[in-house]
């Protein structure tokens, strides 16, 4: 590549990150064999480019880019949904929006479709990737990985030779080390009734990123008590987890969501809230509660009209 | 790396690093300065423009991955200097503020209202939740996009 003959075109200028932007590439991939070849190649000086919603903020985060970045949106196995009838797997480079639309008309998955058609804006929506939401260490409120968590989603990594199956939650703990090469390509969700619900607290009622986000889904018994119950908190700690005392407390009764939000403000005191510069940490865990409530009312409307 | 890339209908190119935010590439080296860099974060709404025909965020995405695709700006919505519906009607119903904003503005509504000619108060709403305007002005904007819907 040529030496750059404007600096200009540096955004990463004045902001304390440092890159050399003549030594700096884009290789758009068209096969995943290629992407993988090419991140293999590459090493720690490249990562996968989805929907770049966060790589191109890394100047405002005082972080350099990479030198290289393989694109990986024009993958055709990487941007498809299928739908079977046990089994949705999703690829990696599916956008938030085209997600939202492909499970509109599956109630069971209302938590995903929320969380993609409800995250920041529309424009947004149509670039952010749900892998890229998975796979971003450093974004805390990203809306999909709790709604994934819920619906007890697994992740495929893909690298030369190997595709690897694991649990989201598993993979949540690795991500910050995966190695160069290996990228995740799928997201695998367990078809089954349930009633699935996503409340998240914006600043804002669009744009902003919410306070904190409860993603819950729980199935009934022939007596509408609760037979199992899933729910996950994004947003308040830097990564998203399961709240497992809480689903353990909702199960053998009905969908009470007072009593829920009650029993919520009892057990929020697990969770350790993050500090950041548009919230403090005790407001994130304060607002639980009320969320764990919205969450229920809408599952139990969701029973309603089915 | 020389990028080519085609803007309002014109083929141009730029001698820049391929992770150059397109709104850089557009107002730096083309002089096409009505899409704004205000936030750069994807918030605001105000370096909207059309890459093949859907409203894109130039300041995140990067030159290199527009290579190859139709860029519309505000500058290319009027054709031979007449206003377009959404533009006439801006101007008509005396919507604009500091103008800031305001290209993003008309790129979002030129796509929805192409995109769905009859669209309600509600859509236009919808529509423009990434646009925000520092001037507080949206009433008179989404009257003007009313305007526009309904032909008047």
């Amino acid at each position: 590549m040529p030496t750059h003959p404007n600096l200009r075109a540096d955004r990463t200028e004045g902001t304390g990150a440092m890159n050399t932007p003549s030594a700096r590439s884009i290789y758009v991939a068209r096969s995943l064999p290629a992407a993988i070849d090419a991140l293999n190649e590459y090493g720690s000086a490249g990562a996968p480019f989805a929907g770049g919603t966060w790589i191109m903020r890394s100047p405002i985060r005082h972080e350099p880019h990479q030198p290289h970045y393989v694109a990986i949106g024009k993958i055709p196995e990487l941007t498809a949904i299928r739908i079977d009838a046990d089994i949705v797997e999703i690829g990696a480079a599916v956008t938030h929006a085209a997600l939202a639309s492909a499970l509109a008309d599956l109630p069971e998955f209302n938590v995903l479709a929320t969380a993609a058609g409800r995250s920041a804006n529309p424009a947004i929506r149509a670039m952010a990737t749900v892998g890229g939401n998975l796979s971003t260490s450093g974004f805390a409120a990203a809306d999909c990985v709790p709604a994934l968590l819920c619906l007890d989603a697994e992740v495929e990594i893909s690298s030369r030779g190997d595709h690897e199956r694991i649990g989201l939650e598993r993979f949540l703990k690795i991500r910050p080390t995966l190695g160069p090469g290996r990228l995740l390509t799928r997201i695998m969700l367990p078809r089954s009734e349930r009633k699935t619900a996503h409340a998240r607290l914006p600043l804002r009622k669009s744009g902003d990123y919410p306070a904190a986000i409860v993603s819950l889904a729980v199935s009934f018994d022939a007596t509408d008590r609760v037979q199992a119950a899933r729910i996950a908190v994004g947003s308040v700690e830097p990564v998203a987890r399961r709240w497992e005392r809480l689903e353990a407390a909702l199960v053998g009764g009905p969908l009470d969501p007072a009593q829920a939000a009650e029993v919520a403000v009892e057990l929020a005191n697990e969770f350790s809230g993050r500090d950041s510069v548009e919230l403090p940490a005790w407001y994130r865990v304060s607002v639980l509660p009320s969320l764990v409530r919205r969450a229920a009312v809408a599952a139990l409307d969701a029973r309603m009209e089915s | 790396m020389v990028l080519s890339l085609t803007v309002n209908g014109d083929r141009l190119s730029s001698p820049t690093d391929p992770i150059t935010p397109l709104i850089d590439v557009l107002r730096e080296d083309f002089h096409l300065t009505g899409a704004k860099p205000v936030c750069r974060e994807g918030f605001c709404g105000a370096c909207m423009v059309l890459v093949d025909g859907l409203p894109t965020l130039s300041c995140l995405i990067p030159a290199a991955l527009a290579d190859g695709c139709e860029i519309r700006t505000v500058e290319g919505l009027a054709v031979d200097g007449t206003l377009t519906p959404i533009q006439a009607a801006l101007e008509a119903s005396d919507a604009v503020q500091c103008g800031m904003c305001f290209p993003g503005m008309v790129v979002t509504l030129t796509h929805l209202l192409t995109t769905k000619p009859g669209a309600t108060r509600e859509d236009i709403r919808a529509a423009l939740t990434g646009n925000i305007c520092r001037c507080t002005g949206y009433e008179r904007i989404v009257e003007a996009a009313l305007i526009a819907a309904a032909g008047k």
